[in-house]
């Protein structure tokens, strides 16, 4: 069974359409690389799979339908979205927003070994832990989404841009632990990235957005040798 | 100077009830982004539901509680019924809301329990014991203790449990807190529910000193929001350090500034004093905003 199937999705905010009939899969356990210019609509794909605007059409994680659920209960059924902007809750500590990620799991073992490894990722969060999280860099704070985001051990993650405002070095270093949370986990990973070069790396099969429709799709491998997908999509 | 140390004793048993209403507000500000002005009233009328029980025969020890108890499941009930459907409303309609809620409830309260003043009793005695020469009654002594533990078990459930950790997030950050499962709404549906229970103490505690009747929390809303203003509107510590500055403030200028009847204008220059010199009080963030 597909982990994530969006058939003819509209959406969009208020009278504004934003999303005109977008369909994608991905396997249990994949890698998704979402692509597209500025304003094409990959963040409000992940809003409309999250329950974050008002959608038509069909979406289903894991054969069940998304439709009319809240975003507590779709997050609840295994669902994490580091969204646009990290989503971090900057009036509390390190510690709590970790605590967050965790707070509805009850493999409490299981939990302690995953601060451990979340910790060998970043150790600087294992430093900050007692600070507020409104002290962190901005590369900081995306470290915290996506380690809240490994607590919650999800079946999907929705990141939205990690590399943004990142330098390259940890820009490397964030793929990295994309790659091996999703090997370790079998974590099915749907990355909205504006470098289309790593994303094409890092991913199985892509999608690729123009104003609200999916433009091309294909294995990653293959879009990444097409010299005028290149071009006229990705712009490298 | 025994006299001084009596006079600062019942100003923290004072600022214990101011403290409680205090926070009762800071709780609900952090919730809507607003003051409730009819937390007196919600107050007021668990009051009488605490009076009605022990009418009924039942002991304080058990009426105080239940009152309690019964006093959050209509602070629940309230945030569903009457707040919710204007959740998203402009400030303006969500003021009316509040302001429309005190004076039904005061209504409310008139024509169940009328409007003659009623002693409310305590369980404590107003014979005093001398502690280092000052004379301080069992019944200041009795406020403080009560208030106290009551501010510190709330403090424990927002600070020590992953409940009082949600409660907190939704407050702050609702659309992020969604993004991790917290159930945002019914979050502050339980901070309406805390908040009227800790306003409840305020007005059960205040009733024994004051008669009850159903404008008895009229006068202690405005040194409620002189503490919270004080505090810093979003800081629950703030509300209750500045409940303590406010109670032994008004207490001490009554007793040697400005006699009884000034009291309550000492409170509102606390709140112009604070707005004029540092509008985020004590415990505030730098900026304003609504949450
Ligand atoms: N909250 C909103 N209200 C109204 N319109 C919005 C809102 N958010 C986005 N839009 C509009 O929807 C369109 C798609 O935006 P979206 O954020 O999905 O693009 P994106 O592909 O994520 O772009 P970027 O790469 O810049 O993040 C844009 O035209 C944008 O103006
Ligand atoms: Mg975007």
């Amino acid at each position: 069974m597909e982990l994530l199937e969006l058939e003819e999705v509209h959406a969009g905010y208020g009278p504004t359409q934003v999303l005109h009939g977008v369909s994608m899969k991905m396997a249990e356990g994949e890698i998704i690389s979402l692509l597209g210019a500025n304003g094409a609509g990959k963040t409000t794909t992940l809003r409309a799979i999250c329950g974050g605007v008002r959608w038509d059409g069909a979406i289903k994680l894991s054969g069940r339908s998304l439709h009319r659920m809240s975003t507590e209960d779709i997050v609840r059924s295994g669902l994490a979205h580091v969204p646009e902007g990290r989503g971090i809750l900057t009036d509390l500590t390190v510690e709590e927003n970790l605590r967050l990620g965790e707070h509805l799991r009850r493999d409490r073992d299981q939990v302690r070994k995953d601060y451990v490894r979340v910790f060998e990722y970043f150790p600087v969060l294992r430093e900050r832990r007692r600070l507020s999280a409104s002290t962190l860099s901005g590369g900081e704070q995306q470290m915290l989404a996506l380690a809240r985001a490994l607590l919650m051990r999800p079946r999907l993650m929705l990141l939205d841009e990690p590399s943004l405002g990142l330098a390259p070095l940890v820009v490397r270093a964030i793929f990295e632990i994309i790659r091996d949370i999703n090997r370790a986990d079998g974590v099915g990973v749907l990355l909205v990235e504006q470098n289309a070069r790593l994303a094409l790396e890092l991913s199985t099969h892509s999608y690729v957005l123009e104003v609200g429709r999916v433009a091309v799709a294909g294995l990653s491998s293959e879009l990444k040798g097409n010299d005028s997908v290149r071009r006229s999509y990705l712009g490298y | 100077m025994q006299e001084f140390l009596q006079q600062v004793v019942s100003g923290i048993a004072s600022g214990g009830i101011f403290a409680s209403l205090a926070l009762a507000l800071v709780l609900i500000y952090n919730a809507m982004g607003l003051v409730n002005f009819a937390q007196g009233e919600m107050a007021m009328f668990a009051t009488f539901v605490a009076y009605a029980l022990i009418e009924n025969g039942m002991s304080y020890w058990i009426a105080l509680p239940l009152a309690l108890v019964l006093a959050f499941a209509g602070g629940v009930l309230i945030q569903r019924v009457v707040i919710r459907p204007v959740e998203r409303a402009p400030v303006l309609t969500l003021v009316i809301v509040t302001l429309g809620l005190a004076t039904l409830i005061n209504g409310l309260a008139g024509f169940v329990f009328g409007y003659i003043p009623r002693s409310f009793p305590s369980p404590f005695s107003v014979q005093t014991v001398s502690v280092l020469g000052a004379l301080i009654s069992f019944r200041d002594l009795g406020v403080i203790a009560v208030s106290a533990l009551v501010l510190v078990l709330i403090y424990l459930l927002l600070q020590r449990t992953t409940l009082g950790l949600a409660m907190r997030a939704a407050a702050h950050n609702p659309d992020a807190s969604r993004l991790l499962g917290v159930r945002v709404s019914w979050m502050l549906a339980l901070g309406w529910g805390l908040a009227s229970a800790v306003g409840a103490l305020s007005g059960i505690m205040v009733a024994p000193i004051l008669l009850l009747e159903p404008n008895m929390m009229q006068t202690i809303i405005i040194y409620a929001f002189a503490a919270a203003v004080l505090g810093g509107i979003e800081s629950p510590l703030g509300a209750v350090v500045g409940g303590l500055i406010v109670g032994i403030t008004v207490n001490l200028a009554g007793a040697y500034l400005v006699g009884g009847d000034l009291q309550l204008a000492v409170a509102f220059l606390i709140i112009v004093a604070v707005l004029v010199i540092k509008p985020n009080g004590l415990f505030g963030r730098p900026s304003v905003r609504r949450v």
